[in-house]
């Protein structure tokens, strides 16, 4: 239960939705709001989804249901003014919001998540992991992840097998070998330096290359 | 209570079809009420390889529609007498079945049979939507290309997003010759990647090719590699732990691989 942060500033309620269908993030909120009823009553309420996930229709739908029901007023919806004050790079890659997978991601999925993202499990190659912090895998990836997706280049992407087709971290691109001739045998970490992405050990000091 | 069982693939030609007609005569063999299910509508084949093309007068289609009883459509093996085929129509597209259409129907049958295996069509429209439906468990069938390795696995991936997570894996059309050079993905890269329990595994035989022509399904043939191996698979199937068998001595590349893999659990 974690799709929703919910944050207050000068300008009202602003609902941050990290992740989830527009189902299981109505539902969240209504859980939320339901819970202080009384303080969010009357109040303005913008939302930031910076995964675009809900449609027009169901926006108009929520604004209007919430007005009936909280009487609470949503004012907009990922409204340039409200994000460009507030929602800044995630930064909390050392310390922060994280969302744990207990699967394998398989071709064709998408995974996305505004904080940290923790995959016990494979990614598979034609599947898709993108978090605003850190992406690490307990397991083999194969497929594509983005770490920083809002622009943290300290973001790292680690996985027990490093063999992803494609990694990015913020807005840097690195696209796999050709083929992989050599599997790596220990954990690996991608992180940026120097202005590229680079792959190393999991402790470099461990393993002399 | 029956089990109804669905053989999909995600990529087509990878041999479904080959594979439900196997594993129902095979489950015949043993004695099990068995029907079979087209549900490749408007690309039926099933029909082909039992070679009960000529027998056809209502269809799945007809049956949801109402236009004959489910039992009407019914068509007895020719060699099984314990053996049924559910025909599907050839003149229509997937639309003319509804999921639920179908899990009516499927569940109807599993009180009358004690396996219902479903041929599925390529893809993950419509077709699949209609052909898992009604399914307990599901056969995932894949050839040792990466292309049909990311298309079975894209399938488990939507079988587990519907709960469906009795899936197990056949491996189809393994060449030992390449397999043994390298030249193919092998079995452990396979179950590595895709992470389900694998069934079978199924040598590429032109037998295969001979007995489909003639309407006879391969393990009617007793001296055919795939008949044997299919024969295996259906004893696992019925909850027989049967090893892994080694095909050919000699190759000592594709024999280790699986050994290594029997072990492995
Ligand atoms: N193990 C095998 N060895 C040799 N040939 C095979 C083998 N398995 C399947 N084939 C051949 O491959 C072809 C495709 O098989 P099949 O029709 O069973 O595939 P399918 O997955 O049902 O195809 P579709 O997606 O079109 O329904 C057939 O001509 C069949 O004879
Ligand atoms: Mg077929």
């Amino acid at each position: 239960m974690d799709n929703i942060t919910i944050k207050g500033n000068k300008n009202g309620i602003i609902a941050y939705i990290n992740s989830g269908t527009f189902d299981e993030v109505k539902k969240e909120l209504q859980n939320k709001i339901e819970n202080a009823k009384d303080f969010f009553s009357g109040c303005d309420m913008y939302i930031v989804d910076k995964s675009m996930n809900i449609k027009d229709e169901d926006y108009i739908k929520l604004k209007n249901e919430f007005k009936n029901i909280f009487n609470i007023n949503i004012l907009g919806y990922n409204s340039d003014k409200i994000i460009e004050g507030n929602e800044k790079i995630f930064t909390g890659i050392y310390e922060g919001r994280t969302k744990f997978y207990r699967s394998t991601i398989r071709s064709g999925q998408n995974v996305n998540y505004n904080g940290n993202i923790v995959i016990i499990g494979d990614v598979n190659s034609g599947a898709e992991v993108t978090a605003s912090g850190n992406i690490i895998v307990l397991g083999v990836l194969r497929g594509i992840a983005h770490a920083g997706l809002n622009g943290n280049k300290r973001a790292i992407v680690a996985a027990y097998k490093l063999l992803p087709s494609q990694l990015r971290i913020a807005d840097l691109i690195a696209r796999s070998p050709d083929s992989y001739d050599e599997k790596p045998k220990i954990p690996e970490i991608a992180r940026i330096k120097d202005g590229a992405i680079i792959i190393e050990p999991y402790l470099p000091n461990k393993h002399i290359w | 209570m029956g089990i109804s069982i669905v053989v999909t693939s995600g990529k087509g030609g990878v041999g479904k079809t080959t594979t439900t007609a196997n594993i129902s005569t095979g489950l015949a063999m043993l004695g099990k009420k068995v029907v079979a299910i087209d549900a490749d509508t408007g690309l039926r084949n099933l029909d082909l390889h039992l070679g009960l093309e000529n027998r056809i007068v209502y269809n799945l289609v007809d049956v949801v529609e109402g236009v004959c009883r489910l039992k009407q459509a019914l068509i007895k093996d020719k060699r099984y007498e314990n053996l049924y085929l559910l025909p599907t129509a050839q003149t229509r597209d997937k639309t003319a079945v509804k999921p639920e259409q179908m899990e009516k129907l499927v569940n109807e049958l599993k009180e009358e049979f004690d396996y219902i295996v479903i041929d599925c069509p390529a893809g993950i429209e419509h077709g699949f939507e209609n052909a898992v439906a009604g399914a307990d468990m599901a056969v995932v069938v894949t050839t040792p290309e990466v292309s049909a390795v990311r298309d079975a696995d894209r399938i488990i991936g939507k079988l587990e997003a519907k709960g469906l997570d009795n899936h197990q894996l056949i491996i189809n059309r393994i060449k030992y010759e390449m397999t043994k050079k390298g030249e193919m993905l092998n079995i452990d890269d396979m179950t590595d990647i895709l992470a389900i329990k694998l069934l079978g595994i199924v040598p590429e035989d032109e037998k295969i090719v001979i007995s489909t022509n003639r309407g006879e399904p391969v393990i009617t043939d007793e001296g055919a590699k795939a008949g044997q191996a299919y024969k295996n698979i259906v004893r696992r199937i019925t909850g027989e732990e049967v090893p892994f068998i080694d095909f050919e001595d000699e190759n000592t590349g594709f024999f280790s691989a699986l050994k290594k893999f029997f072990f492995k659990k």
